[in-house]
């Protein structure tokens, strides 16, 4: 297993719980996350599978009635969840960058793009609102903006949707943080605008050292940028593995599934999940045992019973399912 | 400099315009809101110089030429004591949008802290001011300003000239400003809970925009987010609110004037010429006519202008 002191972001036991009605219902369950210095993590599972939400936590920004119950988040170190809020809003744009799912909302309407850029550089970084300009232009030259001069005075709505998604992502790295989180930073955009952008964060990532978490629900796509995986499934961790060895020999129902269903080009994205029956979950109708009983062809007495564990698969520790099947396998082997 | 060879994808072809402009790219195509500006441009301009370009004193009487029929020389005609209908229409477009900017003014401050409050720190404020607000609107409006005038009205009045002869102080002699301050208070108190409504539903619905998340994950300050991020965007329909709101003053005035608890002659107001026309309108039409018609072109060109800011404003969402 990793050494703890490699760990830029080492996220332990995470619990993220809604107030409804009928009382408090769990999001997220007892997730483990770690991310390496300059590695580059990525995050898979299906829509409302708690993704976004995690990330949110990390940096305290959960929406009304959601809560983190329990767990601990270590950033460089310093625990996420117990700094003061001076601390965190260092942290907060100038160590951790972040890069939103949509792009067409994340944006301050009224404000000039080249001012939003600018803010996170005059707070942070302390430069005069000349240099956070310059800086600014340099920043949407490097993420592929074309007359960034003239760009920096346009507002959201005149930039395409692919662009606008570029200023996000200059945005995220105004201050050259040690950890990008892009939350599904390509799902609004086409194909090749998709390709460019995460040929972009790669080259970025080698430039600036930085380490990133690359939320997706598109296994395909993310082959060739990240490290290493880990697969949710209605807010819990069911597989976790270095990436060339979850696509040779991925483990658990659901992220074999997810593999199967990984579209042709030809593809419409909606036909993604068809392989796998059913839906997920909803927060508060979990089932008892393993949450994917209900979809999984493999389920066993024992899944509607009991919570299978993440455990190692290989002996060097570095894949890890959490399925009775799997362990089956093993004991049998 | 980079080393990145990403293809730039090509820009949806949209000249570069700002959002303000672009809202007055479109409220210039709307021919009745740009009518609406022209008259209510026009009218500002009355009411700031015409007193000081009318041919007559909008206070001299002249007996010999009572209750004249539009002419040459009085374009309104001239009323019962022979003053000209004119200079007193023009002057009264003063006092209709001195009463319609300070009232909305004061109407608009109360509201955008009181709702702002509300929307922003939640109970028990939240709670506190929406009672408040409910209250208010739900007493009838000329009732309360009925009671305001007659309660407070005449005691002042008295104590004004009661300090007068006592200290022969001239500052007590003049009782003009307190028949406008009635007049101003009382509209005000009735007119903010609209502005406190529209600014506690802005604040709400832009408190949980995803963009706001994203500021704070920027490290920004919360001053930084309201100032820069929150109250921008709830500019729009206040704006919108603040333009039906001025024409809704200028007629609220006149109904109060109307009812004797306006503005008091000699000051021309429209309402109290109104009220005087009416009563001879069989003889001397223009008496009720000229400033009758003057107040409803303001109330339609305002009401105009806001619908057309509604239209420029709002559909950039939309796109
Ligand atoms: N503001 C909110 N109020 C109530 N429930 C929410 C809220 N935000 C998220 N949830 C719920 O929490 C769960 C996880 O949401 P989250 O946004 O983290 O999913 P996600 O994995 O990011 O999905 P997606 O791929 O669609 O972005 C979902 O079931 C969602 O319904
Ligand atoms: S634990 Fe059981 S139900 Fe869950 S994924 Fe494994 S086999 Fe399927
Ligand atoms: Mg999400």
């Amino acid at each position: 297993m990793m050494k703890t002191e490699n760990r830029l972001l080492d996220v332990k036991d995470l619990t993220i719980e809604i107030d409804t009605r009928s009382g408090p219902a769990t999001i997220v369950d007892s997730i483990d996350l770690h991310v390496g210095k300059g590695e580059t993590l990525g995050v898979v599972g299906e829509s409302g599978c708690g993704k976004s939400l995690t990330m949110l936590s990390l940096m305290r920004l959960l929406p009304n009635k959601i809560r983190v119950a329990k767990g601990e988040a270590h950033f460089d170190d310093r625990d996420l969840q117990k700094m003061s809020n001076r601390e965190l809003r260092k942290v907060r744009g100038g160590d951790i960058g972040f890069v939103f799912q949509d792009p067409m909302t994340s944006l301050n309407p009224v404000m000039r793009i080249g001012d939003q850029l600018a803010e996170p550089l005059i707070y942070h970084r302390g430069m005069s609102r000349k240099q956070a300009r310059e800086r600014a232009i340099e920043l949407l030259r490097l993420v592929g903006i074309p007359g960034p001069e003239e760009r920096i005075q346009a507002y959201p709505h005149e930039l395409s949707g692919g662009m606008r998604q570029r200023v996000m992502i200059a945005i995220g790295l105004a201050c050259e943080p040690k950890l990008l989180i892009a939350d599904e930073p390509t799902t609004a955009l086409d194909v090749t605008i998709q390709a460019q952008i995460i040929d972009l964060v790669k080259g970025l990532r080698e430039k600036l050292g930085m380490s990133v978490v690359w939320i997706t629900h598109d296994l395909a796509l993310i082959a060739g940028l990240v490290d290493r995986v880990v697969v949710l499934y209605a807010g819990t961790v069911v597989e976790d593995a270095p990436v060339d060895e979850l696509y040779a020999n991925p483990r658990h129902p659901y992220t074999r599934g997810l593999l199967a269903s990984i579209p042709k080009l030809s593809d419409a994205p909606a036909s993604r999940l068809n392989s796998i029956g059913g839906t997920p979950p909803e927060p508060g109708r979990r089932p008892q045992g393993c949450p994917f009983a209900p979809r999984c062809p493999l389920a066993m007495d024992i899944c509607r019973t009991h919570v299978p564990k993440l455990e190692p698969i290989s002996a060097a520790g570095s894949h890890r399912a959490a399925c009775f099947a799997v362990e089956k396998a093993r004991e049998a082997a | 400099m980079s080393t990145v060879q990403a293809q730039p994808a090509p820009l949806a072809e949209e000249a570069p315009v700002s959002l303000w402009r672009d809202a007055w790219y479109r409220l210039k195509r709307n021919r009745l809101a740009i009518f609406g500006l022209c008259v209510i441009v026009l009218l500002a301009f009355v009411a700031l110089f015409g007193p000081y370009l009318t041919p007559y004193d909008f206070l001299s009487q002249d007996l010999e030429a009572r209750n004249q029929a539009p002419s040459l020389a009085h374009l309104f005609g001239t009323d019962d004591l022979g003053r000209d209908v004119f200079s007193r229409v023009v002057y009264g477009t003063r006092t209709a949008f001195l009463v319609a900017v300070v009232v909305t003014a004061i109407a608009i401050v109360i509201g955008t802290v009181l709702g702002a409050v509300a929307g922003f720190f939640g109970n028990p404020f939240d709670r506190v001011i929406m009672w408040l607000t409910d209250v208010t609107m739900s007493v009838p409006n000329l009732l309360l300003v009925v009671v305001i005038n007659a309660s407070l009205k005449t005691p002042i009045a008295q104590w004004m000239e009661a300090r007068y002869l006592e200290t022969l102080n001239p500052f007590y002699r003049e009782t003009v400003w307190i028949d406008f301050l009635l007049v101003f208070g009382s509209m005000a108190l009735i007119s903010w809970p609209p502005y406190a409504r529209l600014v506690r539903a802005q604040v709400l619905s832009i408190r949980s925009r995803p963009y706001i998340t994203a500021a704070q994950a920027l490290g920004l300050s919360n001053r930084i987010i309201l100032t820069r991020y929150v109250i921008p965007n709830a500019l729009g329909p206040l704006i919108v609110a603040v333009s039906a709101g001025l024409g809704t003053a200028m007629v609220l005035e006149s109904a109060f004037s109307f009812l004797g608890v306006g503005v008091n002659p000699p000051t021309p107001s429209w309402g109290n010429m109104i009220s005087d026309g009416l009563r001879v309108w069989q003889h001397y039409p223009h008496l009720l006519a000229a400033p009758a018609a003057v107040l409803g072109l303001a109330s339609v060109a305002f009401s105009f202008l806001g619908d057309g800011l509604n239209d420029a404003l709002n559909p950039r969402g939309a796109k």
